[in-house]
């Protein structure tokens, strides 16, 4: 709630500064669905809040969030999406975000991008389930 | 029955010996005069709350499609609809999924990041259609087209009123 409180009142004189690139791409390529929060539309857009830090705690989960659809064909270039995932994790994670977790490179990037996900939801829901809680 | 009608009484009697008439009819004149009185008081009534813009300059008329802000809408304005720039007519409801994009303030020579956010839950308000589209891909492009009726993120349902177009950042 204290993050939300904080991310309304940095966007509240957004106007006044240029905004940061990074956030500015995710606002460009990815607020449109995810909203400025990350929390999505009940039903319609899952919220990356919780999703977040769960998935970059494995080299799985870290793999599918280059790979989903809507960063691997977004127009920003490598290193444009690795800013902008890295500070997607580190501003809208509700929970701590692992202690371990690197910033993704450029390259590490396009490792990932080029690989398509066939099966995008059957994945997020295998990656996110229960029984890979514990990460 | 003696017993209420000797407590009715004593109060009708207290009720007519600490009040008169005209001490009633003047407070019902003043409550009457009072209720009539305060629409008028100098609140900000129906005024916009500031939203986030542009610094410095901000030229043109937000009910115009050539208005700086409406480079990339596709809709009717909500300025000519009972909103304006940055908030829904009373009814509808935002939708939080929305197009986004950048347009070129020719006040500042900033660009701005804006988030067009349409108004749903009431049909068409048919005014001021305003279809500029700067920077929309086609569907095959689906992550870069804003040819989606974006009410379909709303509670309210698929009806589409009209589009807000709301400053959230500056591009650099």
């Amino acid at each position: 709630m204290r993050r939300a409180a904080a991310l309304l009142v940095a966007l509240a004189p957004a106007a006044a500064a240029a905004t940061e690139p990074a956030q500015a791409n995710y606002m460009l390529h990815c607020m449109g669905c995810h909203v400025s929060d990350g929390s999505g539309a009940a039903g319609k857009v899952p919220s990356v809040r919780d999703s977040l830090p769960r998935l970059v705690a494995s080299a799985a989960g870290r793999r599918f969030l280059v790979q989903v659809p809507g960063a691997s064909q977004s127009t920003l270039t490598d290193a444009e999406l690795a800013a902008v995932l890295n500070w997607m994790v580190r501003t809208l994670s509700a929970a701590p975000v692992p202690a371990a977790f690197r910033d993704y490179s450029a390259a590490e990037v396009a490792s990932y991008r080029h690989a398509p996900l066939v099966d995008v939801s059957g994945t997020r829901a295998r990656l996110l389930s229960p029984a890979r809680a514990g990460g | 029955m003696s017993r209420l009608d000797r407590i009715v009484e004593s109060m009708a009697r207290g009720v007519a010996r600490r009040s008169s008439r005209r001490h009633f009819l003047g407070s019902l004149g003043a409550l009457l005069c009072g209720a009539a009185v305060m629409p008028l008081l100098p609140v900000a009534r129906g005024a916009p709350a500031p939203a986030a813009g542009p610094a410095g300059a901000d030229p043109g008329d937000p009910g115009s499609c050539d208005y700086w802000r409406h480079c990339a809408i596709d809709g009717f304005l909500c300025s000519c609809c009972g909103g304006n720039t940055h908030s829904c007519p009373p009814g509808t409801e935002p939708s939080a999924i929305t197009w986004v994009g950048t347009c070129h303030n020719p006040g500042d020579g900033h660009d701005y990041i804006v988030s067009y956010n349409d108004c749903c839950g009431k049909a068409s308000c048919g005014r001021c259609l305003c279809n500029r589209n700067e920077n929309d891909k086609p569907l095959y492009m689906p992550f870069a087209s804003n040819d989606y009726n974006w009410c379909a993120g709303s509670q309210s349902g698929i009806a589409y009123n009209c589009s807000t177009a709301r400053i959230v950042g500056r591009a650099r």
